[in-house]
């Protein structure tokens, strides 16, 4: 905490004179790819089954009920916290000017990280699911993922408290901010509610839910997004108090927004009220951050012709900012009344997860590879290809999904409409779903093979720049 | 206070914490406490406050069965509430009588809560006496030879599983049943 101020908050801190050998953040990003892989397929297969029913039907661990929960964990702990935390490994030590406090805690999280992720492959499919959202995983299991979270914040703690520069780059509150945060919200989610029932339970549990997303994968993909864009772009970002009032008021609303999954439903109406209320101030911190993002670019948009991290980056900007107005807007009990319960749903929770904090943390990983391993990336144009598939898989997915759930919904609230005609309105909608998932998925092979094969040595090519960092 | 937090790692933490657990607080721990009705099982025996009924708690063989329809991932297609829309009262109803609308002193005995948050099948807080064994078993087998064109999975190991598929059959039953709400009494056993 002595050493010297940077000469501006606003300028991410150049690296500094430390080497880093980055052994925790290479396992962790790299175990994460192989999963985004293997989840990948999960996914495609789901999708398929919409399509076609019976697909794996008389195999119990290959039903849908199974599958579906596998896919979610999969994605949101074994692909993208993972990366997630691969990447902040990278990050904090480069920011705080020191190296990172220890890379053998950190290889040692990445080990039980890895440990639990296929201890909930093989529960999930036997059906061990405790029937939570999110909370799926049984209490061995989630025993595991406290001590790793504490091993993994202990580790960043003990870094930035070492740290040479005293002033703070907004990418280091933002994961502070994750770190504390993702300790109440995973215990509530997961320990609480073991003490509650009925709608009490459900409560913490929407509790839970809406913050895995608004207080885990929000602000770690917001660091991110804080400290690539900058980067990526070379450029200083535009406003240090517009990061400060983002973060800020993001800390302050988000958490009083859980009830807003149950509009409409068995719970006290002003408890309703009190989430929607919250739910629309939040476009607040999101407003902000965007415009800060966007006024970093100013004059910067050509370089995105050929910068395939700034590509993720900004479409990734453009995503959450339309995910974050979608979800103010699904508070509200008018527009509810349509889209709850609907295949928009899907579509929006997509757009979230993949469009906006996926991409971040694509972005994230083909620019800290070549850096990492000191070696140019294995095929430029191989990314750019993997950017175009995710890119129109990903729109086909979340804009049908969208039609078609709106749709869903108005028939719904039409009762002379028998329900089955309504599931089979929508298979035209799932079937374009599934070739969009295709199409994701071979986004991921793309972006999972070059990765790999970078980090092997597979590139012909040494650059000097990549070498330098 | 805000302007020294990017350069005290302590008083970053304070603040952090501060802002989170007061919405923390006030969404989780006082709302419980506020409102009676989450807790307490629903009783009502004077018809002109609507249905009558009482919410008895799970038997062993439901409870049986309710942890297959957990394990099963039934609840990542159907829901488990009939909300305050019209539509939804209609579609839970029977015979031209809509159902009421689900409230909190329904649940009490619910863990996990099966609430559901997406619809690929109806709704299911009132199917319970909707239909009979028989109707089950077929169904579970292959929802299509009932309903052509669902996307339903078929349940083949629950459906030739006597023991587990009289128990889950036993937990369907009981969905919708606290609140007496059929004109004519009619359900299938
Ligand atoms: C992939 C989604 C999906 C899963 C998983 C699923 N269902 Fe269904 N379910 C449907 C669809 C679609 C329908 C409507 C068509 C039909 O009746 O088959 C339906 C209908 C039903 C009905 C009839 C409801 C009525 O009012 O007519 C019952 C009862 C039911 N499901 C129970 C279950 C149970 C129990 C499970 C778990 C063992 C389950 N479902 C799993 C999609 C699903």
């Amino acid at each position: 905490m002595t050493g010297k101020e940077n000469p501006s908050p606003m300028t991410v801190p150049a690296a500094a004179p430390p080497v880093h050998s980055d052994t925790a953040a290479k396992w962790f990003i790299l175990s994460s790819i192989a999963y985004f892989f293997i989840v990948g397929i999960i996914a495609v297969t789901i999708a398929a089954k919409f399509v076609w029913p019976e697909l794996l039907g008389t195999i119990p661990a290959f039903s849908y009920g199974r599958l579906r929960p596998l896919h979610v964990n999969g994605m949101l702990f074994g692909w993208l916290l993972a990366a997630d935390m691969g990447l902040v490994y990278y990050i904090v030590p480069r920011l705080c000017g020191v190296r990172l406090w220890s890379e053998k805690l950190g290889v040692a999280t990445a080990v039980l990280w890895n440990v639990i992720i296929l201890g909930a492959v093989v529960s999930l499919l036997a059906g061990w699911n405790q029937g939570w959202e999110y909370a799926e995983l049984p209490m061995p299991l989630d025993v595991l993922v406290v001590v790793a979270w504490i091993m993994f914040g202990a580790n960043i703690f003990a870094t930035i408290a070492s740290r040479k520069y005293a002033q703070m780059y907004v990418t280091l509150w933002y994961i502070m901010g994750t770190i504390l945060w993702t300790a109440f919200v995973y215990l509530t989610g997961n320990f609480a509610v073991l003490f509650t029932t009925g709608v009490n339970q459900a409560n913490l549990n929407w509790m839970y839910v809406h913050n895995a997303v608004g207080l885990i994968f929000t602000p770690v993909g917001l660091a991110l997004a804080y400290y690539f864009i900058p980067k990526a772009g070379e450029v200083p970002l535009h406003s240090h108090k517009l990061s400060m009032i983002g973060f800020w008021s993001l800390a302050f609303v988000y958490v009083w927004t859980g009830a807003h999954h149950m509009i409409h439903g068995p719970i006290s109406q002003w408890l309703q009220t009190i989430a929607i209320v919250f739910s629309v101030m939040l476009l607040i911190p999101v407003w902000t951050v965007v415009y800060n993002f966007i006024a970093t670019m100013k004059g910067q948009w050509p370089q995105m012709r050929d910068n395939v991290p700034l590509k993720f980056l900004m479409s990734g900007v453009v995503f959450y900012l339309l995910t974050c107005f979608q979800g103010p807007m699904h508070s509200l009990r008018s527009v509810n009344a349509i889209v709850s319960k609907t295949d928009w749903i899907p579509g929006h929770a997509h757009m979230a997860v993949l469009g906006a904090f996926s991409f971040f943390a694509i972005a994230g990983v083909y620019y800290v590879i070549p850096r990492m391993f000191r070696r140019g990336l294995s095929s430029e144009p191989m990314a750019t290809w993997s950017y175009w598939l995710m890119m129109v898989g990903g729109l086909g997915f979340f804009v049908t999904l969208w039609l078609g759930g709106f749709w869903q919904g108005w028939q719904w609230n039409n009762p002379s409409i028998p329900f089955i005609d309504t599931v089979v309105a929508l298979k035209p909608v799932w079937t374009v779903r599934f070739f969009s998932g295709v199409l994701i998925f071979l986004g991921i092979v793309l972006f999972a093979y070059n990765i790999m094969a970078t980090a092997v040595g597979a590139s012909e090519k040494r650059t000097g720049a990549a070498a330098a960092v | 206070m805000f302007g020294k937090t990017d350069v005290s790692a302590p008083l970053f933490v304070v603040a952090a914490l501060v802002c989170f657990l007061i919405g923390g607080l006030m969404t989780t721990v006082v709302p419980p406490l506020v409102d009676a009705s989450w807790s307490r099982p629903f009783k009502n025996d004077d018809p002109s406050k609507g249905p009558t009924g009482v919410l008895r708690p799970y038997t062993e063989i439901e409870l049986k069965g309710r942890a297959i329809y957990v394990r099963e991932g039934c609840w990542y297609c159907h829901t488990q509430q009939t909300r305050t829309i019209l539509a939804d009262t209609v579609r839970s109803g029977w015979r031209g009588v809509n159902a009421p609308i689900s409230t909190p002193d329904e649940f009490v005995y619910d863990s996990p809560h099966l609430f559901g948050t997406k619809r690929t099948g109806p709704d299911l807080s009132h199917v319970g006496g909707k239909y009979d064994v028989q109707w089950h078993r077929t169904h579970f087998r292959n929802p299509r030879d009932l309903v052509p064109g669902s996307v339903m999975p078929p349940f083949p190991w629950i459906a030739n599983n006597e023991p587990e598929f009289q128990a889950l059959v036993a937990y369907i039953q009981t969905l919708g049943r606290a609140k007496d709400w059929r004109p004519d009494h009619d359900y299938e056993q």
